[in-house]
């Protein structure tokens, strides 16, 4: 199902389905693509509630907004209306950022967090790049580094309807406006991870090249009790390479804690 | 009209290793410029936009960054070296890419002093910036308009403003005592020039009174000046030719043939700019949602494409200086026939009052231009200041 939902003004698109313990599901900054297959994955398994970011998808972005906190507290404010309890927070890249900013601040809504291959800190030094800087590199570059194989990833853009570019495009300026400088990361979102009182799961393509399994580990040592899983096969999208690899891990992992 | 004579300080030594490695800008390592070369260039292309001055050609500069295109790395930097240099001519900045610029108060006292140094003769550019800029400025391309235009405001208001200090507390921006000295000697701010392919930009600059120029693309040309006009009329008033301007590779010579040659030299910069490394050429949020949809529906690269006045496409990676003729790109052959050009230009867009006459492109060496200076300021601006 998808309805439109009002939230602290902004116009959120929500796809739900599926019963069970709710998992609010955070997207990565390539969109929600309801169409594939991870979210019938994890509805399998849970009351999947998925928003378009704002920006992306038909989710308004309104001018006061801009910026990951936003989104954070807008999250935030979602749960509380939804009435979630004992929910599982799950973000995948970009949107495991946001679930990791929303977890220093307010657990209450939440009895598991999930983050498959986020994006959002600083570990290295000025020079590393813990993040590729995934708009300084050709296309074919990017799949090559976000993939176990490109292949499954391929789109043809000049396929799909113009409504559906139109949100994809409003997406990548959304990404841009969040992400775009310091790149992908809060600098001092590292320190507050200590705050996370949930247990929590790290999910990791083990080809992932865009953040890497050792990135991996540094968000493993910054958050107390923090275990990791690698998913076989997999690049920088776990979900979308290992669909149902990645919804069982997410759900062994919620059983067992 | 009036002519502006303008160069990119390019290094043109760098450029087969840069289209080899598929980019000139941004990811081209600087190892492939040699500083004493430069220093050599450098002071040819200055001796170059001295002698404008002689022949009563204006002159323009504009800046890039991490290029071998383009050497000037600070309008106001460049501006302050001819500032000393001229007497005449007036100067304009196009510009100055205020989006990308963390400082819009330094901007503003950069342009109040040049103003004051060159006695007034200072025209200020205020720019979007090309799409492969915002990398080595690190400025998000995602609202990069509402950045500019807050900027624009705050650089207007701290250039006019007598009676300061004032503050400024804005989404992008925040002064607490702004107050410049020097102030401009132009009042309120020295005029104010635009760039765009829109026919939105034309209306944007119109609603400010504006000059609006548009660089080496005829045919997108008419519809952002028609616009400027239409929204001038809608608003109380006339724009005249003064209010448009259009940048094109002009070659001339004593025969058809030389100057043609010259041109075609020139228009290696025309055939070089565009070559950059694909990620930087549409950064999310630059292009409209529009614009982008249709980059997408027609596949890579397609958007490079420009059409001449037939209708055909042309590629300027590999046009050929007729190609680029057709498209109002490049004007060339002897005084007579680049002045017929550009007249006929003039009346196809229904007047334009300013000719940025790209003067050097590269390889065109120092005689060459210089004589292409001089026969341009001597025999063709003459004539188009007579026009409109």
């Amino acid at each position: 199902m998808t309805r439109s939902i009002s939230v602290s003004g902004v116009a959120l698109e929500i796809e739900e389905r599926g019963t069970g313990r709710p998992l609010l599901f955070l997207h990565a900054g390539e969109g929600l693509q309801p169409r594939r297959p991870w979210l019938d994955a994890l509805a399998a398994r849970f009351h999947v509630i998925a928003p378009h970011h704002p920006g992306f998808g038909q989710s308004t972005l309104p001018d006061w907004f801009g910026t990951v906190d936003d989104i954070a507290y807008l999250y935030l404010d979602l749960a509380r209306d939804l009435g979630l309890r004992d929910a599982v927070l799950l973000g995948a890249g970009f949107g495991g950022w946001i679930a990791a900013e929303m977890a220093v601040r307010d657990t209450r809504c939440f009895a598991h967090l999930v983050l498959a291959a986020p994006l959002g800190i600083k570990l290295g030094g000025v020079t590393d790049r813990d993040i590729v800087d995934m708009h300084a590199i050709p296309r074919a570059e990017f799949m090559r580094l976000a993939w176990a194989d490109p292949h499954r990833g391929e789109i043809d853009w000049t396929a799909l309807p113009e409504t559906e570019l139109a949100a994809i495009v409003r997406g990548r300026e959304a990404l841009a406006l969040f992400g775009w400088k310091p790149y992908m990361h809060n600098p001092r979102l590292k320190r507050w991870l200590h705050r996370i009182d949930l247990p929590t799961l790290l999910l990791w393509g083990e080809h992932d090249r865009i953040v890497t399994p050792a990135y991996g580990e540094g968000w493993r040592a910054a958050i107390p009790g923090a275990r990791m899983d690698l998913i076989r096969d997999a690049g920088h999208f776990p979900h979308w390479e290992q669909p149902e690899a990645f919804a069982e891990c997410a759900a062994g992992f919620v059983g067992r804690h | 009209m009036r002519s502006w004579y303008f160069s990119e300080m390019a290094y043109h030594p760098a450029w087969q290793v840069g289209l080899k490695r598929g980019s000139l800008r941004v990811v081209l390592p600087n190892e492939n410029l040699d500083p004493a070369e430069a220093h050599r260039l450098l002071h040819r292309y200055l001796d170059e936009f001295a002698l404008c001055d002689e022949v009563g050609l204006d002159i323009m500069v504009n800046e890039h960054h991490s290029t071998a295109t383009c050497m000037t790395v600070s309008a106001p930097m460049a501006l302050a070296v001819i500032a000393r240099e001229t007497k005449r001519a007036r100067l304009l900045t196009l510009g100055n890419p205020i989006a990308n610029r963390p400082d819009p108060v330094r901007v503003a006292e950069e342009m109040a002093w040049l103003d004051v140094l060159s006695g007034g003769r200072l025209e200020m550019g205020l720019v979007k910036g090309a799409p492969y800029e915002t990398a080595p400025a690190n400025a998000n391309p995602a609202r990069l308009m509402r950045r500019y235009w807050e900027a624009h405001d705050l650089i207007l208001k701290a250039l006019s403003t007598t009676d300061g200090p004032f503050n400024w507390e804005g989404e992008y921006f925040h002064y607490r005592n702004v107050n410049i000295w020097p102030r401009p000697i132009q009042q309120p701010a020295p005029p104010v020039w635009m760039t765009g392919m829109s026919v939105d930009s034309g209306r944007l600059a119109a609603e400010r009174g504006h000059v609006i120029g548009t660089l080496l693309s005829g045919g997108t040309a008419k519809p952002m000046y028609d616009m400027y006009r239409r929204t001038a009329r809608e608003r109380g008033w006339e724009a005249g030719p003064d209010r448009m301007a259009y940048a094109a590779v002009v070659g001339v010579g004593q025969t058809r043939d030389e100057g043609l040659r010259r041109a075609d030299q020139i228009a290696d910069y025309v055939r070089t700019a565009p070559v950059v490394a694909e990620q930087f050429t549409n950064p999310p949020g630059y292009n409209s949602v529009a614009a982008n949809v249709a980059i997408l529906k027609a596949g890579p690269r397609a958007h490079r494409i420009v059409k001449d006045r037939q209708g055909n496409l042309i590629d300027h990676r590999t046009a050929s200086v007729q190609q680029f003729m057709d498209t109002d790109t490049v004007f060339a052959g002897t005084p007579d026939d680049v002045f017929g050009q550009i007249r006929d230009f003039n009346a196809r867009m229904g007047g334009v009052g300013h000719l940025l006459f790209f003067g050097q492109g590269g390889y065109l060496n120092h005689q060459d231009a210089m004589a292409n200076i001089t026969l341009f300021g001597r025999e063709v601006a003459p004539r188009l200041r007579e026009m409109n």
